[in-house]
């Protein structure tokens, strides 16, 4: 993970912290679910429970439908989770613990979040068929919507660094971190970030209990794949907010990676959180909302970030 | 050709700084898997037969051009091209299932015309364009400073060339307002579907002319 | 990877997008064809940049503004096709002999 280390060390790592991200994901989910619905929380049940889900899922038999694009629908999931080990390698642990520290760090994260909206629209556009198309589309109209007040949220974040690297973003929270210096700046990035990972109020798009999903037409390990590679990017933008707005290794008495991952994993139970306690929103209110109300209040992030450093 | 290989390409020239043949010979592979692959995803726009896998051969046409600049040292501009293109290509892909038949646009479809002439003028563009990089002479200036490439752009941006940046803005927002103007369905006298003509000088005249 | 090998990569591109605009009928893929050439200037542009130029940024910044252009020519071309559909039902070229409103 040094500088000096070799590619595939950094590859494996961040493989290995999104598998185990997934896994805490899924976990998260049920404990949350069962704590909002007044249920019994049994540790056993709960831990086990995505494990038995992913092995049914796994025994599940294959289904096709008719004239579907069998390569297109074979690599979706296969690019989310790339993109978002992609995003999730840019994250430091700390200062010299990195996957990758590009120059442009901003705008390769920013690349990935776009290649989201590709990745989704191919899945639900290969099956095929009726329903996913629609989750389809209505994840483009969120996508197109999204994009840039979560631009605009994460490039004020560059400003007081002044660089794109995100090593240096979160170097510059030395003193103060960006959320209490930029306070709109995370709740705009976590609203937006649901809509990126279509998750909670925002998964329209490809809701478990709705008929119209991209992946409706999923089944055995495709929608395990699928599943898990929304989660992973539940988890990169989770642990991007964190070095982002949270001040990543920064933090009195605990070791630096430690931090990263206190703060990562409490904006995962947020995000989680949000799917249970907040409804689900129309695609239609979401768009008027993300032009009308989250572009202005991105832009006003970005002037008062930058009037500061003047 | 997803959004992986290219962040990995931008991590290892980021790196390239030590002098290693290795370093070279994997910068020479990826740019010729991105060149080769770039030309024939090119090519494949043309020749598939649905327009949203079009659109996908082009965006990853585009990618590996993204690719290749940041083999280059354009990192930021490598990348930003990437980035600017997964949105276009989505807008694109659903401009064209708007306006076709099928709505998923899975149908086959050829639709061409003049096609010698644009085979020639394509081959031909190529021919002339290849021979004169392969015959012309070209000074060998190599970037001194690679790594400070991103720096520089930043730099030059907003210093020097700050008014060239400024007109790229304005022509973007008088694109943007342009575009809205144009494409609105309601214009000055009326719905664009119903012609949108302005009303006589007349009034006991025919509106409809 | 020398300069030449790039500027005939983007030379193949720049044919391939020379070959769409002139061949198809259909709005957006002559948009397609266009946006490939454009493409390939901003590769070869790069290209001497990169290899010529001595580092100087204003290569760059030229390439900046050939994106500019390239998003320019979008947006106003699918505004345009969009309109000409709605007034016309017309998405190939064939079915605009007349190009008064």
């Amino acid at each position: 993970m040094r500088p000096d280390a070799s590619p595939l060390v950094a590859a494996l790592a961040v493989g290995g912290v999104l598998l185990v991200g997934v896994y805490l994901v899924a976990v998260l989910d049920r404990v949350v679910g069962a704590v909002v619905a007044g249920a019994p929380v049994r540790v056993g049940g709960l831990l086990a429970g995505p494990v038995r889900a992913a092995a049914l899922l796994l025994v599940q038999r294959y289904r096709g439908t008719e004239r579907f694009d069998a390569p297109g629908w074979a690599l979706a999931p296969a690019l989310l989770l790339g993109l978002a080990a992609v995003a999730l390698g840019l994250v430091p642990l700390g200062p010299d613990l990195v996957a990758a520290d590009p120059a442009t760090g901003f705008v390769v994260f920013s690349a990935a979040i776009a290649f989201v909206m590709i990745a989704v629209f191919l899945h639900g556009w290969s099956p095929n068929a009726v329903f996913p198309l629609h989750g389809a589309y209505r994840y483009a109209a969120q996508a197109l919507s999204f994009q840039i007040p979560f631009l605009l949220a994460m490039l004020a974040t560059a400003l007081p660094a002044e660089s794109l690297s995100i090593v240096e973003i979160v170097r510059a929270q030395a003193s103060i971190w960006n959320v209490v210096r930029q306070p709109l700046g995370l709740p705009l990035y976590l609203v937006v970030g649901l809509a990126v990972s279509f998750w909670g109020p925002l998964n329209l798009p490809d809701g478990a209990d709705l008929a119209e999903g991209t992946s409706a037409e999923d089944a055995g390990v495709a929608r395990l794949l699928w599943q898990a590679a929304r989660a992973a990017m539940l988890v990169a933008v989770a642990a991007m907010g964190a070095a982002g707005f949270l001040g990543g290794w920064w933090g009195p008495w605990l070791p630096g990676p430690v931090w990263v991952l206190v703060k990562s994993v409490a904006l995962l139970v947020v995000l989680v959180a949000a799917g249970h306690l907040l409804a689900r929103i129309r695609i239609e209110r979401f768009v008027v909302v993300a032009w009308a109300v989250l572009i202005p209040l991105a832009l006003l992030n970005v002037f008062i970030a930058g009037a500061v450093l003047l | 050709m997803g959004g992986a290989d290219p962040a990995g390409a931008a991590e290892r020239v980021h790196r390239g700084g030590g002098v290693a043949v290795t370093e070279s010979l994997l910068v020479d592979a990826l740019f010729w898997l991105f060149a080769v692959g770039s030309v024939l995803t090119g090519y494949r726009v043309f020749r598939t037969d649905s327009m949203v896998r079009a659109a996908f051969y082009l965006l990853a046409s585009f990618a590996g051009v993204g690719g290749i600049l940041v083999l280059l040292g354009a990192e930021f501009l490598g990348m930003v091209l990437i980035l600017m293109m997964a949105g276009e290509m989505l807008v694109m892909a659903i401009v064209m299932v708007m306006y076709m038949m099928n709505p998923a646009g899975l149908n086959p479809m050829w639709m061409v015309h003049q096609h010698r002439v644009a085979v020639a003028a394509g081959v031909g563009a190529f021919l002339v364009l290849a021979g004169l990089a392969l015959v012309a002479d070209f000074p060998d200036r190599p970037n001194p400073r690679p790594e400070m490439a991103t720096e520089q752009l930043g730099i030059e941006l907003l210093g020097d060339s700050m008014l060239v940046f400024q007109t790229a803005g304005v022509a973007l927002l008088a694109t943007m307002i342009g575009a809205v103007a144009i494409a609105s369905r309601r214009g000055r006298y009326g719905e664009a579907d119903e012609g949108s003509q302005e009303p006589p000088l007349a009034p006991e005249s025919d509106a409809r002319r | 990877m020398t300069l030449e090998a790039v500027l005939v990569v983007a030379a193949a591109l720049f044919g391939i997008g020379v070959y769409g605009a002139l061949s198809q009928q259909s709005f957006v893929m002559l948009i397609m064809g266009l946006e490939l050439m454009i493409n390939a200037a901003i590769l070869a542009l790069v290209a001497f940049w990169a290899r010529t130029a001595g580092g100087n940024p204003q290569g760059q910044m030229l390439a900046i503004v050939f994106m500019t252009v390239m998003a320019i020519e979008m947006a106003l071309g699918f505004a345009l096709v969009t309109n000409v559909y709605r007034v016309r039902r017309a998405d190939i070229t064939e079915k605009l002999r007349r190009l008064r409103g």
